[in-house]
């Protein structure tokens, strides 16, 4: 039974239906839900990578070696409010950032309104990115996708673009 | 299976049932959490808790699982669903009580399952980010989460904590998701040396050099008309008679000044001399502005003492220990222009001789025997000859018009007698001798002497920056009669405008004072509350008893703000102080 094998403080090298590989060391192992609870990295600091793993998706796994619990019951503590306003305070800060995401728009849209965010107020309309409230870059975001505004301020933006495409090539995005 | 059925993202319009739903699946988690909490450590099972099972191993697994993904609220987590899609949010709750299925928040589709994953990252496409995420458990794989606090060190040095203060830092603010990758910086080399850079480092030198001229230049190159004279900005330079000895000495002034040893890095920089060769000093000790406390100029701030002392001496007629340091290093300027100051010298001389502090006293004496110049009072040769006569040392003759030092005790004429005077020299040599130096000779003069040579030169600054003091640009009245407070002095009710310009009394600092209290000859006025801070120099004092202030803005900067009603009224009363000797329109 999985039950013998899946004592705290194993190490598991884990393989699940997804494909993903990895090793861990188990802190707990709730037969009913199914789910594993896993530790990844070695060190028992205050921080850890937690893993929760349902048991079902395994897809195969071995037991590395055997290790104390890595859990210091005596060290757990938790104090709900500041989770409370952690999570209230995560909360605020995606809202913020969602305002500069785009919505339907690649990554390398995502990187050249970010790029242009630094010196330029800019902001998404669709898939459109609009900066300074005149100059529109729409898809594909080329230089020759710049319309509007002043001149002025369409050059400048076109000269951004250009520079910021560059810097993407020769950094050779792997986004 | 279709992940739009089961994860439905939340819009605000669907109806209350959801919420409801989840308020509950809180509530309750928050009820495991209370209870899961108390039982930190213990095996136990409570009724809430997986309903009916009461087998000591399971809850306590159950326990942990609770207790981590308790831990996991707030932080964000990636979490992979059956379909292969990944979704990254805010962890908000859990079913506990169930089947752990979890709720996120904020969630965003990071990669698409149901797209096989063929197309490449960067044409992937972002997705709103969805308020509230349900996962049910069935579709769960898997949560990872980074970083996560486990234990209560976690908690307390969680960095995340100090974000949840509304205080945002700087770079909290300005943080980019996207870490660039930067230039490998250089440092700055240049190239070929210009021709440029040498001039650069030369152009100043020597001005007597100087063969360029910018506004001929100018002119030229620009055809741009200077109108840049001089003497708009500093003081005319006299042309006269005397020029060329004023010429000259300020030229030996300067040598002086330049030629003193110096243990300061900039100072030593300036004048060639390069200083601590061997340390390892770089640029930053070399330039910057920051006093590190390496290399700290001694001399400099005795100067400074001199110069505030003798002021003070000149104000108050006083006799201060500083000024006998001023024996270090003095030398006699020969300068035509302090002649005059040898009949207040002398009546100094006298002052100090009544003066009761016999250490200091002697030491000043010795240093402070005028030597201005040789036209001196036959009084004071006198007094010199008298304490040469009691050492009888020649040597100290010899020794003594070198070695005299600048007194600037000006300001009191007071009482002069010699007779006494001198025996109380005498006695104060005598006194003196037996606390000098070890290596002086017997003679206190000596001893004196011994002192001004053994603190390092005659490199001299004091006496010829105090000659320079006491003759050119000291505005205070050598012979002005001694203050004295006058209690039953009328007082002194100001007219409606200022007899001088107000200097820059800030208006938040008004001085109160309940009642007039004999001040002291000090400029520091009793002051409360208000404002800032004391404007140092020249504060105006008048008589509170007088009257009320009539009208305050009187006495206001006529440019600052108007604060009339802070001012004043009833019993306040503004005090301005002001060092009398320059307060002419009194009556006393």
């Amino acid at each position: 039974m999985e039950g013998e094998e899946f004592a705290v403080g194993c190490f598991l090298s884990i393989k699940t239906t997804l494909g993903d590989e990895f090793e861990g060391q188990i802190i707990s192992f709730d037969r009913l839900s199914n789910i594993l609870v896993l530790q990844e990295g070695l060190e028992s600091g205050p921080r850890r990578n937690i893993r929760l793993l349902k048991a079902n998706h395994i897809k195969e796994f071995s037991l590395l070696r055997q290790d104390e619990d890595p859990l210091d019951v005596k060290k757990c503590f938790l104090d709900l409010t500041s989770l409370q306003a952690r999570e209230d305070s995560a909360i605020r800060q995606a809202e913020a950032d969602s305002e500069r995401l785009g919505v339907g728009v690649t990554s390398e849209a995502q990187t050249l309104f970010d790029a242009l965010s630094k010196t330029l107020p800019v902001r998404w309309d669709k898939t459109v990115i609009v900066v300074m409230n005149e100059v529109r870059v729409s898809s594909p975001y080329l230089p020759e996708s710049v319309s509007g505004g002043t001149p002025a301020a369409n050059e400048r933006v076109r000269k951004v673009l250009e520079f910021e495409r560059k810097r993407m090539q020769t950094r050779g995005t792997s986004q | 299976m279709n992940m739009q059925q089961v994860v439905f993202p939340k819009s605000s319009a669907n109806g209350f049932g959801r919420q409801r739903g989840d308020r509950e699946v809180g509530a309750r988690l928050e009820n495991k959490m209370q209870l899961g909490k108390s039982n930190q450590g213990r095996i136990q099972t409570t009724g809430a808790l997986a309903a009916g099972k009461t087998v000591g191993n399971e809850s306590f697994s159950r326990d942990r699982l609770v207790y981590l993904t308790t831990c996991l609220i707030g932080h964000p987590v990636e979490v992979h669903v059956k379909s292969g899609s990944i979704y990254t949010g805010i962890f908000h709750a859990t079913d506990a009580e169930n089947d752990f299925g979890i709720i996120l928040k904020m969630a965003r589709l990071i990669k698409d399952g149901t797209l096989c994953g063929y197309k490449s990252t960067t044409e992937f496409v972002s997705k709103a980010p969805s308020k509230i995420l349900i996962i049910p458990d069935k579709e769960l794989v898997q949560i990872i989460a980074k970083d996560v606090a486990v234990t209560r060190d976690g908690f307390a040095s969680d960095p995340q904590n100090e974000k949840y203060q509304e205080i945002l830092i700087d770079s909290a603010i300005s943080q980019s998701r996207h870490v660039e990758v930067e230039r490998e910086l250089e440092p700055w080399v240049p190239d070929e040396d210009d021709l440029q850079c040498p001039e650069l480092e030369n152009i100043f030198d020597g001005p007597w050099n100087r063969n360029w001229d910018q506004f001929e230049t100018n002119q030229k190159l620009f055809g741009v008309k200077s109108t840049f004279n001089e003497e708009l900005y500093t003081t005319k330079l006299e042309r006269g008679p005397q020029t060329r000895e004023l010429e000259k000495e300020a030229m030996r002034i300067a040598r002086e000044i330049e030629g003193e040893d110096t243990q300061d890095l900039h100072l030593a920089e300036e004048r060639g001399v390069d200083l601590h060769d061997d340390f390892d000093i770089d640029e930053e000790m070399r330039y910057s502005s920051v006093y590190r406390g390496r290399g700290v100029d001694d001399s400099g701030y005795e100067d400074e003492d001199i110069l505030l002392d003798s002021h003070n001496i000149e104000t108050f007629g006083d006799s201060y220990d500083s000024l006998s340091r001023s024996a270090d290093g003095v030398r006699m300027p020969s300068s035509s222009s302090l002649v005059d100051d040898a009949p207040s010298s002398q009546a100094a001389i006298s002052e100090d001789l009544n003066c009761s502090r016999p250490n200091d006293q002697a030491r000043q004496l010795a240093s402070e025997l005028p030597s201005k110049s040789f036209s001196v009072s036959a009084s004071e040769s006198r007094i010199r000859d008298k304490l040469l006569g009691e050492h009888g040392g020649s040597s100290d003759g010899n020794e003594f018009p070198e070695k005299q030092s600048v007194s600037e005790k000006p300001s009191s004429s007071g009482k002069l007698s010699e007779g006494p005077a001198s025996s109380k020299a005498t006695d104060e040599m005598h006194s003196a001798s037996s606390h000098g130096p070890p290596d002086s000779s017997t003679s206190s003069n000596s001893d004196c002497v011994g002192t001004v040579s053994a603190s390092g030169g005659f490199g001299l600054s004091p006496s010829s920056s105090m000659g320079s003091l006491s003759s050119e640009k000291s505005t205070l009245n050598p012979h002005a009669k001694e203050f004295k407070l006058n209690p039953n002095a009328k007082s002194f009710t100001p007219s409606q405008t200022p007899v001088r310009p107000i200097s820059p009394v800030s208006d938040g600092s008004f001085y109160y004072q309940t009642q007039m209290s004999p001040l002291p000859h000090m400029h520091m006025p009793v002051s409360f509350g208000i404002g800032p801070s004391f404007p140092g120099h020249q504060p105006v004092i008048f008589n509170p008893q007088v009257a009320p202030i009539q009208s305050p803005q009187a006495y206001f900067h006529p440019n600052g703000p108007q604060y009339g009603q802070q001012m004043v009224l009833g019993q306040r009363q503004v005090v301005y102080c002001q060092p009398e000797m320059q307060y002419k329109g009194r009556d006393y």
